[in-house]
């Protein structure tokens, strides 16, 4: 790699440290992205299409995933996680904890010969666990790097990989590696997950089929995903001809430990509403809500169309429960509407409860090894809302997308760029 | 440039997911592709701009020796740059590759029609195909860019992204039109999130704009023209006051012209009252301890917001929008005003309280009793002034009851719309603008600080209604644009310019009245004067090549021939024109 | 059956209009890309070519595509001074008319070309413009029946 005090470390793959990553190789400058999971790419990888404009999302961002794997300034360690961190802004050392993903990354071709032998099946994450995947795999099809991986917990060692792979490119015995690493500025860009609603049983998520995520109902619309694209009941493949969206679920909930709006919930229910009635014009799709946070550009105008033009329906009011319904696989949702305060109970054949974010798993070793201060929330504290909104209190240290909190992706992006610029002023001063 | 080899065309018909696959039948447009004349290869594929799908495009020009190829897909305006460089991995030139757009312009829009959809991206092919055989190889070519950016408004965005293009060691030339620095945050009197006031949030910065060895800064002064292309821009800009003129040259641009506060004639009583006044005029009101009734100077005992003024209008052009920043400031605003005032009460649609820091405003508003009260949609409050008393009726949906309410002071939370002059703007820097009457960024949720103008950048409110925090962020984006453009200090840029063909040119002199960019000129030296065109300053519009009377322009990529074989391919079957039938 | 008779089977049985639609790249053509993302359904008669600006459209273009067989012309680009190119669509909207005054003489009904502006965020706009040409068409009936 470079010259040391030339290089940027970016912490998570995601669309905003992808971002950061070109931004700042465009000026010459080395990157290293380090992504936990076996592909770049975060969140949006998995959605189907993405708000306000339904464009769908992989053909939106495959052309970046090939843009950031083919430029010459930006290394990319999948399946690794920062060890440690020591030095200051502009000489970092870092230490990159490189896991065995059991398959050689220069041989692989990402033929799939070794999954068609693999024996070994089981739930894909990242379908949410509604499909399936070998215990070799890729998590979707356009993965990048396009490399097979070894799910070590569930492979059984049969070797039939190892003796169909033509590259000779799977080594079981692999083991994990140590990168060192020498950066001037550092990225943080892991995003965020889902709240777990199976946190609040009255909404009947775990206890009932058909009440899925909107992350599931994304997998489930999605063309690569683990029905093909067709939205059916898990309970018995029906094609549900009534379905509701339930808001706020794990936010702007004192309670539950998750005060702030998730910011993109609104959204991306309003979104795959409408991809609701996209897939069965004749489906009767509600949405129930408190308040309808339709505020980016172009936001409030696809609120406005899904009413006027998809019909769908809004509901004002907090969902008390949810309950089994007459039909079977079928579910009642009790609401106030607020609105005429009526108690109403509404049937459904689907359900789908919209989760906030929270901050992703591991973020407070991440934020320790690292030094940087947390917010009550758990995110990243930024360190001034208009002097530093990506910097932390490490003048060497920058933060972007949902790392600092919950975002869409036009801000995702946009705050990746800016913690490039920020990065590399730093990167600039060291070359003088 | 002439193509001496025959035309052997690769085509490739993606499926799109489901997306095009869903609704058209991509095998049969892949069938009949192969019998178009000079079609050696053709195939559907599930997703062709993945890594699989591009290198089935590399393979495939090398197995089949193809020398042009032509992807039915998505639309060119998303994917054209990716099989552009595609194709040219494989070694064949740039411009011979077509796209067709499959997917935003038949399957998305003729989802209930399969059959004619299949039939529509059927002739879409052939045209494409038929546009392929004549389609010429253009040279690559690279200007360099200058290292200094222009910044256009000196709000926070403007001096944020100046700041940090200066500190990364590049010039910076900022152009504002008032007096003074700091634009709309400035007068701002305690920022949301932050407890700040504006003017402590941009001092600082305004302090270190003017001390940057590298920042020029020109107040009172506008860019009145714009020339050249990117990288090699030349602006002349205005002194207002002086009227004196500057020229320079420049290789990047960033457009931070800003927003204004909506004036809300028409809405709710505005203007009958010196008591009504909009979110902006408030904090402009006189510094006291006390809030004082602008029509007689007493204290303000009870107050009244009214949110989305002039904003979430459906059917109302330029206020459709979410104005983003009201719900916040508003929430902020009446807590704060609690701790002086008795009533405070807001009327809204929804409340918008989405980021970091803001739901604890609105929180605190509720904490410190101050009511909220939601009205429908439909049916706005009535807001009536009598004997200088301002009255208010409206219904709250929650209670579902009318209600009445009689403030000191109105306060309306009004839109953020362009400033007057954003349409001479636009046009100026060639900028498109969306639904909102702000700036349209390149691509809405990837590209959200470039624009089609190469080289110039959007950032702050010019893109869309948007907070001062969101402002900096984009600020820092468009610059990090900027920087990159001019660290690697050249660019490559468009071939498609058009060319006077000189034996054919009957001096006229109509294309040099019709280029809107002074591009053609006539060479005098030769008798009778010839015209000739500039490519550095050619944009490539085609206007000249179509008022040519003589016919002696031809506009690269865009031949006359190459437009018209297209027509034909749609209306002539090609059992017409080759005496074949397709299986 | 050779396809030209094919086609004329068909168009004896179920004749649909078929229009050529010239788009510039800035404003209309993404306008046609918008009214894809967002779902817009219109009648699938037209079959774009994109072009930099509606400047680059000579009247030959039109005039040649009617003598081929097309049953319409749409042309569709930025509004009035919202194009990328500062004129190229006053120029073209100056050419149209003239022309339109030249088909009409040789007794070609002036409805068969529509010059809209439909803007990049307008996709409305767009797709109603593609449904009024090809219903005006429709009315009209088949071109071939009017040339002299
Ligand atoms: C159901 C759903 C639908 C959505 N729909 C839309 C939409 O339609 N439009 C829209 O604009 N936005 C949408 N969003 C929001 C969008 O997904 C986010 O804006 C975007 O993904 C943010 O990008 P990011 O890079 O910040 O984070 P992510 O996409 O979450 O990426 C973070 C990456 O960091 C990695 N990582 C995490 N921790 C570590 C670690 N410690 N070390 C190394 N790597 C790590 C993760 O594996 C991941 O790859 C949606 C979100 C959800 C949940
Ligand atoms: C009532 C109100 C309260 C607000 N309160 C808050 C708050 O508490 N917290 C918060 O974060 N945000 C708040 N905002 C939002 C905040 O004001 C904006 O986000 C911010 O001003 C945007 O900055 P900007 O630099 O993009 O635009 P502007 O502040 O509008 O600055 C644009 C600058 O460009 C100049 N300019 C315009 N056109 C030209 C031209 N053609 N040539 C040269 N110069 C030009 C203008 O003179 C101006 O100086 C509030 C907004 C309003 C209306
Ligand atoms: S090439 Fe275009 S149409 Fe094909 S998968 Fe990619 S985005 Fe979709
Ligand atoms: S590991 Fe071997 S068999 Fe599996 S995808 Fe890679 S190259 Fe193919
Ligand atoms: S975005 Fe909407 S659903 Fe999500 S937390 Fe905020 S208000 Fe609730
Ligand atoms: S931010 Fe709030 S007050 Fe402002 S327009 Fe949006 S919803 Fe209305
Ligand atoms: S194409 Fe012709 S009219 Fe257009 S910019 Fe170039 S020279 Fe001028
Ligand atoms: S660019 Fe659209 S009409 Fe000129």
């Amino acid at each position: 790699m470079a010259k040391s005090i030339g290089n940027a470390l970016i912490v998570g793959g995601g669309v905003a440290g992808m971002q950061a990553a070109l931004d700042i190789a465009a000026q010459g400058f080395g990157v290293c992205i380090v992504e936990r999971s076996p592909s770049i790419g975060g969140r949006m990888a998995m959605i189907d299409k993405t708000f306000p404009t339904l464009d769908c999302s992989a053909c939106i961002l495959t052309p970046k995933l090939s843009e950031v794997l083919r430029h010459p300034n930006i290394t990319i360690l999948t399946n690794s996680e920062v060890g440690s961190v020591s030095g200051k802004a502009g000489d970092y050392k870092v230490r990159i904890l490189k896991k065995a993903r059991y398959v050689d990354e220069e041989k692989c071709s990402g033929c799939g010969d070794c999954a068609t032998e693999c024996p070994v099946e089981v739930p894909s994450e990242f379908d949410q666990g509604l499909g399936f995947r070998k215990a070799i795999y890729v998590p979707f099809p356009q993965a990048t790097p396009n490399v097979y991986t070894v799910d070590m917990d569930n492979c059984i060692m049969c070797n039939r990989c190892v003796k169909v792979c033509e590259r000779e490119a799977i080594d079981l015995e692999m083991v994990d590696e140590i990168v060192e690493f020498d950066a001037g500025a550092i990225i943080v860009a892991t995003g965020a997950q889902l709240f777990d609603v199976s946190a609040y049983p009255r909404l009947g998520y775990s206890l009932y089929d058909n009440v899925i995520n909107a992350m599931e109902f994304e997998r489930l619309v999605n063309a690569a995903g683990p029905t093909g694209g067709h939205l059916i009941r898990l309970s018995d493949g029906k094609v549900p001809m009534s379905i509701g969206f339930i808001q706020c679920v794990g936010a702007r909930d004192v309670q539950k430990g998750v005060p702030y709006c998730s910011r993109i919930c609104c959204m991306y229910s309003i979104k795959n509403a409408v991809m609701a009635m996209e897939h069965n014009p004749d489906a009767k799709v509600w949405v129930y809500y408190a308040d309808i946070r339709a505020f980016g550009k172009g936001f409030e105008e696809f609120y406005e169309m899904a009413k006027a033009r998809f019909g769908v329906r809004f509901l004002r009011g907090r969902v008390a429960e949810v309950m089994q319904g007459t039909h079977s696989g079928n579910l009642v949702v009790k609401v106030e509407d607020t609105e005429t305060s009526e108690i109403r109970l509404i049937e459904h054949e689907m359900v789908i409860v919209s989760p906030g974010m929270i901050p992703p798993e591991g973020m407070s070793k991440l934020a320790r090894k690292l030094g940087l201060p947390m917010t009550d929330d758990g995110y990243i504290k930024i360190e001034h809302s208009f002097f530093g909104p990506v910097a932390t209190k490490d003048p060497g240290v920058f933060v972007c997308g949902m790392a600092d909190g919950p975002k869409d992706i036009p801000d995702s992006v946009s705050a990746g760029s800016a913690a490039a610029m920020k990065a590399t002023i730093i990167l600039a001063k060291g070359e003088e | 440039m002439t193509q001496t080899d025959d035309p052997r065309i690769g085509v490739f018909v993606c499926h799109c997911g489901h997306n095009i696959a869903g609704v058209v039948d991509v095998e049969a447009v892949a069938k009949m592709a192969e019998s178009l004349p000079n079609v050696v290869f053709s195939c559907d594929e599930m997703f062709m701009c993945s890594d699989a799908g591009q290198q089935l495009i590399r393979d495939k020009i090398e197995e089949h020796n193809l020398n042009r190829v032509v992807v039915a897909s998505c639309s060119p305006r998303m994917h054209e740059p990716t099989f552009r460089r595609v194709v040219e991995e494989a070694g064949v030139n740039r411009y011979l590759f077509d796209q067709v757009n499959l997917r935003e312009h038949v399957s998305w829009c003729h989802t209930r029609q399969p059959e004619a959809a299949t039939e529509k991206a059927k002739d879409l092919v052939k045209m494409s195909v038929a546009r392929a055989r004549v389609l010429e190889d253009l040279p690559i070519k690279t200007v360099k860019v200058l290292a200094t950016t222009l910044v256009v408004g000196g709000g926070i965005a403007g001096l944020r992204a100046a700041l940090d293009i200066g500190d990364r060691g590049f010039d910076v030339l900022l152009v504002e039109k008032e007096s003074e620095l700091g634009g709309h945050v400035a007068k701002w009197t305690h920022l949301f999130p932050a407890d700040e006031s504006g003017a402590e949030v941009i001092k600082p910065l305004i302090k270190d704009v003017k001390a940057h060895k590298r920042i020029t800064t020109l107040t009172n002064s506008k860019v009145i023209e714009f020339d050249g292309y990117i990288g090699n821009f030349e602006v002349t800009v205005e002194n207002l006051k002086t009227e004196k003129k500057q020229k320079f040259d420049i290789g990047t641009v960033i457009v931070a012209t800003g927003f204004i506060p909506f004036r809300p004639y028409g809405y709710f009583a505005y203007g009958e009252s010196p008591d009504i006044v909009t979110l902006a005029e408030l904090q402009e009101l006189a510094p006291s301890d006390q809030l004082l009734k602008p029509s007689d100077g007493t204290p303000v005992k009870k107050i009244a917001f009214i949110g989305c003024v002039g904003s979430r209008e459906p059917g109302v052009k330029g206020h459709e929008h979410c104005s983003r920043h009201c719900c916040a400031a508003t929430a902020k605003a009446a807590a704060d005003l609690r701790e002086k005032i008795e009533e405070v009460l807001i009327l809204y649609q929804d409340i918008r309280t989405y980021g970091k820091g803001h739901e604890e405003f609105y929180r605190l508003a509720r904490r410190r009793h101050v009511i909220f009260s939601k009205f429908p949609r439909d049916a706005k409050p009535v807001v009536t002034v009598k004997n200088s008393e301002v009255h208010m009726s409206w219904r709250d949906v929650l209670a579902d009851r009318e209600l009445t309410f009689q403030p000191d002071l109105l306060v309306l939370a009004t839109a953020m719309i362009p400033p007057e002059d954003i349409a001479e703007t636009a046009k100026m820097f060639s900028l498109t603008r969306s639904g909102d009457g702000f700036f349209n960024p390149e691509h809405i949720k990837l590209a959200p600080l470039t624009t089609h103008t190469a080289g110039v950048m959007i950032a702050g409110a010019s893109q869309a209604a948007k907070n001062a925090s969101e402002s900096v962020i984009d600020a820092s984006g468009a610059a990090a644009k900027a920087v990159g453009l001019m660290a690697k200090g050249e660019v490559e840029i468009e071939s498609t310019v058009s060319h006077v063909l000189s034996e054919l040119c009957s001096s006229c002199h109509t294309c040099i009245t019709v280029c809107p960019y002074g591009a053609i000129n006539m060479d005098e030296t030769v008798d009778p004067p010839v015209a000739f065109v500039t490519e550095a300053k050619c944009r490539g519009c085609g206007t000249c090549a179509s008022a040519c009377p003589s016919s002696a322009i031809i506009m690269y990529h865009s031949t006359d021939n190459q437009i018209m074989t297209m027509v034909e391919a749609y209306l002539c079957s090609p059992a017409q024109l080759e005496g074949g039938e397709p299986q | 059956m050779t396809t030209v008779e094919k086609k004329e089977v068909q168009a004896k049985k179920e004749w649909e209009p078929q229009i050529v639609a010239f788009c510039c790249n800035w404003c209309s053509y993404a306008g046609a890309d918008l009214a894809g993302t967002s779902r817009i359904q219109y009648p699938p008669n037209a079959r774009i070519i994109r072009v930099n600006c509606t400047g680059r459209i000579s009247p030959e273009f039109i005039l040649a595509s009617l003598e081929m067989g097309a049953d319409g012309v749409l042309v569709s680009g930025c509004h009035p001074g919202d194009c990328h190119y500062s004129s190229g669509n006053l120029k073209l909207r100056a050419r149209l008319t003239i022309m339109k005054m030249a088909i009409e003489q040789a007794g070609i009904n002036p409805d068969r070309i529509r010059l809209q502006w439909a803007s990049a965020s307008e996709a409305q706009i767009f797709a109603d413009g593609v449904t009024t040409i090809v219903e005006q068409v429709r009315a009209l009936g088949p071109l071939r029946r009017e040339w002299k």
